[in-house]
């Protein structure tokens, strides 16, 4: 079990508001390659990215980092943290070599219980990806539990 | 397509699930926690799940996108919601599925909302989500 000592509550609610710097982000080829690869699936048609690449590119570009995410959340360790929920929507699809603008940030931190009366804080990440014709492509919800004194 | 609210989703078979893969997903995404390359970090952990690694959370999701690609096309996505309520181990063969829970219009393009899943013959449903997705006549 961790020594670590648990983050006041005031600091994880004062996380909702964070805005990351936002930058830029292009898939390569290669990498959609290797990223449908793991996949197991075959590369979609005309540049297409296959959408698992929603949970890095906004991570990525929105110029932050899961390292930066968990350390914000003042995580225990890489092990503590557990995956609520992810939401992505989708409004067209992502090309390859495109350059798309990422706005991120947190909306929401609330210090929870779980049914055996272990505290957690629960995260809420949003991202916004933008095409270089700055139309909204994409909107990701990335929910994650940083949990506390449980492992 | 005829389809109609109940109506199976094609199933999606990962007779595997491979380390190997989730090394590269670990670089790909700069994802530093241990739990997806290393064995003996996951075997310390007080879950019983031994010396095997975990799947990466969105490489579990891709599994059902992978499903409805098959089922309804390429740029069928609109929108999925995943929650975890199991992990995914190295080794493991698991199997997508999905059923349509709702057929509607939105800015005259057809969708259907599916509730979907992630399945293992022994543990069950390891993850669970809805998604919404357009049916093939109507995509971009």
């Amino acid at each position: 079990m961790s020594s670590k000592p648990i983050p006041a509550e005031t600091d994880i609610m004062r996380l909702a508001g964070h805005q990351f710097p936002g930058g830029f982000y292009t898939v390569a080829h290669w990498e959609n390659y290797l990223l449908t690869e793991c996949t197991g699936a075959e590369l979609l048609p005309n540049g297409m990215v296959h959408p698992v690449v929603l949970f890095h590119l906004p991570i990525i570009g929105a110029d932050t980092s899961i390292a930066e995410m968990f350390a914000l959340g003042q995580a225990e360790s890489d092990l503590s943290i557990m995956i609520e929920s992810y939401d992505w929507e989708i409004l067209q699809p992502l090309r390859e070599e495109t350059r798309y603008r990422v706005n991120g940030g947190i909306s929401s931190a609330e210090r929870c219980k779980n049914a055996q009366g272990k505290l957690y804080d629960r995260i809420q990440f949003c991202f916004e990806v933008h095409t270089p014709e700055e139309t909204l492509a994409a909107r990701t919800t990335i929910t994650w539990h940083y949990t506390r004194h449980t492992l | 397509m005829s389809l109609k609210v109940g109506d199976s989703i094609p199933q999606w078979v990962m007779p595997s699930v491979s380390p190997e893969r989730m090394r590269t997903m670990a670089a790909i995404l700069r994802d530093p926690n241990p739990l997806h390359w290393d064995r003996n970090a996951v075997d310390a952990l007080p879950l019983g799940l031994g010396k095997r690694t975990i799947n990466q959370g969105p490489l579990g999701l891709s599994y059902m996108i992978n499903m409805l690609h098959a089922w309804a096309g390429p740029n069928c996505l609109r929108r999925i919601v995943m929650r975890f309520p199991q992990v995914v181990l190295d080794g493991e063969h698991v199997i997508a599925r999905g059923t349509i829970r709702a057929l509607r219009e939105e800015d005259s393009v057809p969708l259907a909302d599916c509730d979907i899943w992630l399945e293992h013959e022994d543990r069950g449903v390891l993850l669970e989500g809805t998604a919404s997705v357009a049916l093939p006549d109507q995509q971009n």
